[in-house]
């Protein structure tokens, strides 16, 4: 039996001494400032992650040197805090929740980091901002967009990215201002929406800002995602006769609705998209032309370097460096942890109180912003106030920016054309 | 024999003995972490050896039962304001009376069938919580957070987690010891051998199957409530997903499938492993903590089939085989 124990013993020991050997040697030397960064880098979400760090990485060089001509937070000076170079430890959460915790507490208390950044997934965020607020060291959010995440009054949570209820939101005030500013005269709007949280989440939120913007919600759809057929739906859609459809659909069943919308020459005003399917890469590969003219809601495209020329220098060094554009996710990530590195600058020092204090008073002008926002200053709850999403519009087989007005890269085709005009 | 068991108590208590003051010498939360999320799949692992090992009945379901746990104490909190140690127990009977239902027609299939059916168990049940909307959905439910105390089972250290899920993993063992010293654990394996010759011996194949299968759903709940109370965040994604299941009869199967430190063995290699290789190379983002990983399953299902145990059962065979010889030379 003492064998049994001598394994036992063993096993242990190996843990542990695997554990000596990695450890890193604490808190990094003087002249660094350590940041945490806890993302998706293996598993389902792995290429999504690799965007993410590539964004921060950029985001460091232009913190780390200088670069006069970029009109961006940090470009001019040379590290932080007088000098000293901003390093990220990346860790892996997998897309799992606890993982995440795991992750964000071994950089914290391992790695010494002065603030995390992440995490992607909702869940994920959720859990590893746990870790965060409970060490009281600040956590940048710039990625995750479940609303209730700035609702959980947590000191040291700050997000710069819009969430779902600012998307919603974007939905009815792009529509107003169609009506104001084209005579739209959209009054009544249909929702159609697959069945899952996905869906009906957005549709809650959407009747709640259909009411404050003045429009009514004349039609409810409710469908499941993998459906063979909408004939029926599509035949209420056009019994309800809406001025605007709103829909939240995956690929397939976009293509199916549209499809069957050609086939029924149904044809509303708008048709408005709240992202996934219509803008997959299946869906113009399948509908060619037929997916002309649809509007859908996006966090950011390559075409806002026409209205902010800032855009296309960043994405010019994204794409030396990486060989492809930025997209959503790698702008975002890259514009979260310039907004950290601007704070852990004026904060002056590494402790936390006062990078907190820093990031609350983050005022950084949308003219500085590689993203569609009109400048990143947080609320009380740490969400940033001032982020928008973008309306793209399918033209000519591409999505062009169209809403908000001034960063529009091309003039919306409004009403949607009806099947047989095209 | 009668030599041998006070050594046997002698190993116990000192491995006991240094469980127990762990928390003294280890301080730091990521550390704590990795043993605590090791008892949890020392518990989860043996509860599905009893019937994955001990009845034979390869199960890659349990994460529903984990799910389970989850999700009845933390609706039971959020949405009645019910404690969790009695939310736990609620999640026992949960379990209890799930895998009641669901045995009836799992254990008439056996062999792969039974296998199957559990998968469609535990992904029917994960996709019937994504879409209800009542209990968080895909999104989840995120628990409150209160007050550290043992009453509210939340605490902002690590070390009353750590003495909790030693607990729950020392009571795993406490029923495993039970079980295979009484008539249930050679009924058990009379079943695994040859499920017909059981019973015409007089075995009801069923009922032990049944006593097996519930035991082990109940463990694995209360598991799945400390880990709600632990991470404090729950949604179907992460509670009952097929990679769950697969990761709980790993722990078992590397170990030694049967018996009854397999699933020990097992949590212990695995985890660290598991955790470790992500922490300190997953961060590249170029996955080698995953290829390491599965060259180390690969490995031993190739060269060790019958799991960690059976290389260790050898071992003392060849030692006490040595030791015999050297005896009857003496002779």
């Amino acid at each position: 039996m003492k064998k049994y124990l001598l394994v036992f013993i063993l096993v242990l020991a190996f843990g542990f001494i695997l554990a000596a050997c990695a450890a890193p040697g604490g808190g990094g030397g003087g002249d660094v400032v350590k940041v945490g960064a806890v993302y998706p880098l293996s598993g389902a979400t792995a290429s999504t992650g690799e965007d993410l760090k590539q964004g921060v990485e950029l985001a460091l060089e232009i913190v780390n040197n200088k670069h006069d001509d970029l009109n961006l937070p940090m470009a001019k000076e040379e590290g932080v805090l007088k000098g000293k170079k901003l390093e990220v430890v990346f860790a892996d959460h997998e897309g799992k929740p606890d993982k995440g915790k795991a992750e964000a507490e071994r950089l914290i208390t391992q790695e010494k980091v002065v603030a995390l950044f992440g995490s992607y997934h909702s869940s994920v965020t959720k859990t590893a901002s746990q870790a965060a607020e409970q060490a009281g060291i600040p956590f940048v959010n710039a990625e995750s967009t479940n609303a209730k995440l700035s609702d959980r009054g947590f000191k040291w949570f700050f997000r710069t990215t819009p969430h779902d209820g600012t998307f919603a939101e974007n939905a009815f005030q792009f529509m107003k201002d169609l009506n104001d500013e084209k005579g739209a005269g959209l009054k009544t709007v249909a929702l159609v929406y697959e069945n899952t949280d996905f869906g009906k989440g957005f549709a809650n939120l959407a009747k709640g800002f259909a009411a404050q913007y003045g429009f009514d919600v004349v039609e409810e759809i409710t469908y499941p995602a993998k459906t063979q057929s909408v004939s029926a739906e599509v035949q209420k859609l056009k019994a309800a006769n809406p001025d605007a459809v709103i829909f939240v659909s995956y690929v397939s069943d976009a293509i199916l609705y549209m499809n069957t919308m050609k086939d029924m020459g149904v044809a509303p005003k708008l048709v408005w998209a709240n992202d996934a399917g219509f803008i997959a890469s299946g869906f113009l590969e399948n509908l060619g032309k037929d997916g002309e003219f649809i509007t859908s809601r996006e966090v950011w495209a390559a075409d806002l370097a026409q209205a902010r020329p800032l855009v296309a220098q960043v994405n010019k060094l994204y794409h030396d460096k990486y060989g492809e554009d930025m997209n959503g996710n790698s702008a975002r990530a890259f514009t979260g942890m310039l907004v950290l590195a601007d704070a852990i600058h004026r904060a002056g020092s590494t402790d936390p109180a006062k990078i907190q204090a820093a990031l609350k008073a983050t005022d950084i002008p949308g003219d500085q912003l590689i993203v569609p926002w009109k400048g990143i200053k947080f609320g009380d709850n740490g969400q940033n106030t001032l982020g928008s999403g973008i309306v793209v519009q399918v033209l000519d087989g591409k999505y062009t920016t169209v809403w908000p007005f001034d960063l529009k890269a091309a003039d919306i085709v409004f009403p949607f054309p009806a099947w047989d005009a095209r | 024999m009668a030599r041998r068991i006070p050594r046997q108590a002698w190993a116990l208590g000192l491995f006991l003995l240094i469980l127990l003051l762990i928390p003294l010498a280890i301080t730091n939360r990521y550390w704590m972490n990795l043993l605590i999320t090791t008892f949890m799949f020392v518990s989860l692992g043996q509860a599905w050896n009893w019937v994955g090992g001990y009845a034979g009945q390869i199960s890659f379901g349990h994460a529903a039962f984990f799910g389970l746990g989850a999700y009845t104490s933390t609706l039971l909190l959020t949405k009645f304001g019910v404690n969790p140690w009695l939310g736990m127990l609620a999640a026992g009977v949960v379990a209890i009376a799930v895998a009641f239902l669901i045995g009836w027609p799992v254990f008439r299939l056996q062999g792969h069938y039974f296998a199957i059916a559990t998968i469609a168990l535990g992904e029917i049940l994960r996709i019937g919580f994504d879409n209800w909307e009542w209990a968080g959905g895909a999104s989840g439910i995120e628990l409150p957070i209160m007050e550290s105390s043992f009453l509210h089972f939340q605490f902002f250290s690590k070390v009353p987690y750590y003495f909790i899920a030693l607990a729950l993993a020392l009571i795993t063992y406490g029923i495993t010891w039970w079980m295979t010293n009484s008539k249930v654990g050679y009924y058990l394996r009379a079943i695994r051998e040859d499920q017909d010759a059981a019973r015409a011996l007089g075995v009801n194949p069923t009922k032990y199957k049944y006593i097996a299968l519930m035991l082990s759903a109940m463990i694995t709940a209360f598991v799945g409530t400390f880990y709600a109370q632990y991470i404090l965040f729950i949604d179907p994604a992460s509670t009952m997903a097929l990679d769950l299941s697969i990761l709980i009869s790993l722990v078992a199967v590397l170990g030694g499938a049967g018996s009854f430190l397999g699933p020990l063995l097992g949590a212990f290699l695995l985890i660290p492993i598991n955790e470790l290789t992500r922490s300190f190379l997953g961060g590249g983002g170029r996955a080698y903590n995953l290829i390491i990983y599965g060259a180390l399953i690969m490995a031993i299902a190739i060269w060790q089939p019958g799991g960690l145990w059976e290389l260790l059962e050898r071992w003392r065979k060849r030692r006490r085989g040595r030791k015999q010889e050297v005896t009857h030379e003496a002779a």
